[in-house]
């Protein structure tokens, strides 16, 4: 940087005070903004996890069903022997898939949640949990795997016992990537969850594995065939359509939200400059009579512009890691956790929104005319 | 060589039914080292003299030229440049930038006027020292009198050894004492370093420190 345009940067700097006032502003936004997409990104992971699993190929629902978020048909869990005898088949499996009433005595107090519950044939049948943070899966009727943010959450762990639709269940499994923040996982045997559903020789999905050398979408379009009353759907489609429908409804409100946040961002920007090319339009007018170009005094105003938002982002950052270790403290059910992509591209949309938000105040500094130095 | 001509030069101020001629063919030649008191009530043209001197204004006629360059001959940018090189400033009020310390202030003037950072440094420290301001080099000025404010002003004005300096009531401001004071400075400082000066000025007590004094009345200029 010249002599010059570091001297005019100083000179037409930002007061301490409302620099530091805008810039909590903007990184609250950027706080609100991040933990928003966390806890997005965060539902939309358990999702994915549970259904790309491995040796979960072909998901088997009845005529009409497509996701596993929002679906309530069931269907005959005999189908899986069915099934079984198709060629090309390694392994059907059913589950059933149900909300389930939970309840924990901890020190002594009773609560009372619900999870997402999820009988498979335990502890080896297709459909169990994706992945094992401590323990084992379930075996018999009286045991259960549950999502470890849950069991933070309640304050319960390996070897405690729940309360599962009012039946006793002991926990022997915490399961990771399980939390789909508004409900968690619950993993249990069969025999358990059709105790506490009634659903007993029903199935909601049967999960197939298709043998090595036979194509999944070739093996759906034969089973469909052979099962018109049965949808069949390979993994990638099943999990594109559950996704959509885990963020249908409230990704809208989501985006929304998170456009609101980069919103105030820019408008305290733009704000920002528009005061600081205000409060020193005598500065700029002297600039400009002592013979400054336009150019160096517009740079100087990006330059604050750009300070404070690199600034701002980063405490936005800083904060929203704080916010993250608190509630993993305090609240596990709700995860902020985010990564380097995240940050890059919420720089990336706020430093485009500040440009642009700075835009106008800065066309006005062109306007500034010099012989306002000379006005007493 | 001229610091400044101003050859029938006219200028309107204002548009319609609000248009002044704040300029009538006014005619006037200041050499180097030379101190002329531009004198006139209020809404005389004073002003307006001083920035077509500047290149601020484009006057409608005449011909106006700085260090034997004629302003209209330049590009905006080439005058910009020229003004930044040329001319120096001392406003009524100090004008100092309040986010930069005094030698900042100087510094910056001596930058604009295209020394390198090494002759700016030199040059303002030969200025502040000459004007007893070493020892407030770095304060604020917020922190001045309104006396080493104008005072600051004035090392400001010829940091960049300008050929001519424009002073526009550069005593408005202070007191009798802290006023003449100034003024003597800005002329002793000013013919020492070879520069050409105007001031524009209602103050009668200034008239000792001028080599020549103007009258301007209606836009006319007058010698007095």
């Amino acid at each position: 940087m010249s002599a010059v345009a570091a001297l005019i940067t100083t000179a037409v700097r930002i007061g301490p005070r409302r620099f530091w006032i805008a810039v909590t502003g903007i990184a609250l936004s950027v706080l609100l903004v991040l933990t928003i997409a966390a806890a997005f990104r965060s539902a939309s992971l358990g999702v994915t996890a549970y259904i790309d699993q491995p040796g979960a190929d072909l998901w088997v629902a009845p005529a009409g069903t497509d996701n596993l978020v929002r679906s309530s048909a069931i269907l005959p869990a005999s189908y899986a022997d069915s099934l079984r005898a198709v060629a090309g088949v390694a392994a059907a499996d059913p589950i059933v898939r149900a909300f389930v009433s939970v309840s924990t005595r901890h020190d002594g107090a009773r609560r009372r949640f619900t999870m997402y519950g999820v009988g498979y044939r335990a502890p080896d049948g297709l459909g169990g949990p994706p992945a094992l943070a401590e323990g084992r899966p379930p075996v018999g009727r009286r045991e259960v795997a549950i999502d470890r943010s849950a069991a933070r959450q309640s304050g319960v762990g390996l070897g405690d016992t729940i309360w599962v639709s009012g039946r006793a269940a002991r926990i022997v499994g915490l399961t990771s990537g399980t939390n789909l923040v508004v409900t968690q996982f619950l993993f249990a045997n069969l025999s358990t969850t059709n105790a506490a559903t009634g659903y007993g020789g029903q199935a909601s999905f049967i999960i197939v594995r298709v043998a090595p050398e036979r194509d999944p979408r070739v093996l759906a379009r034969e089973i469909a065939a052979r099962f018109p009353d049965l949808t069949v759907l390979d993994r990638q489609s099943f999990l594109a359509n559950s996704r959509r429908e885990a963020g249908a409804g409230y990704l809208t409100l989501l985006a929304l939200v998170d456009a609101l946040g980069m919103g105030v961002s820019a408008v305290v920007v733009a704000l920002l400059v528009h005061g600081l090319i205000e409060d020193h339009r005598t500065e700029f007018a002297i600039l400009l009579a002592l013979g400054a170009a336009t150019a160096p005094l517009v740079r100087a105003v990006a330059w604050h512009g750009a300070r404070l938002i690199g600034v701002s982002a980063v405490l936005g950052v800083a904060l929203a890691f704080g916010l993250g270790a608190l509630l993993d403290r305090v609240h596990p059910v709700i995860p902020v956790s985010f990564g380097a992509r995240d940050v890059a591209l919420l720089l990336a949309v706020l430093g485009g929104t500040g440009v642009a938000a700075a835009v106008v105040p800065v066309l006005r500094l062109r306007k500034i005319d010099p012989l306002d130095a000379f006005r007493p | 060589m001229t610091a400044l001509s101003l050859v029938g030069v006219s200028k309107t101020r204002g548009a319609g039914a609000h248009a002044v001629r704040a300029l009538h063919e006014v005619s006037l030649a200041i050499e180097p080292g030379e101190i002329v008191l531009l004198e006139g009530p209020s809404g005389a043209g004073k002003t307006t003299l001083l920035a077509v001197a500047a290149g601020l204004l484009t006057p409608e006629a005449g011909d106006t030229r700085v260090d034997e360059v004629s302003l209209a001959s330049l590009s905006p940018a080439q005058r910009r440049r020229h003004r930044a090189q040329r001319i120096g400033f001392v406003f009524q009020r100090s004008n100092l930038l309040g986010g930069l310390t005094v030698r900042e202030n100087v510094l910056l003037a001596a930058a604009l006027g295209g020394l390198s950072r090494a002759a700016a440094a030199r040059e303002t420290d030969v200025l502040l020292t000459r004007l007893g301001l070493a020892p407030l080099a770095d304060r604020s000025p917020r922190a001045l009198s309104g006396g080493e404010e104008q005072r600051v002003a004035v090392a400001r004005a010829l940091a960049h050894s300008p050929a001519l300096v424009l002073a526009d009531e550069p005593t408005g401001s202070l007191d009798g004492a802290s006023g003449l004071a100034v003024a003597t400075a800005l002329a002793d400082t000013a013919r020492c370093r070879g520069a050409a000066v105007l001031i524009a000025t209602h103050d009668a007590r200034l008239g000792p420190i001028g080599t020549r004094r103007v009258r301007i009345t209606d836009g006319r200029l007058e010698a007095s």
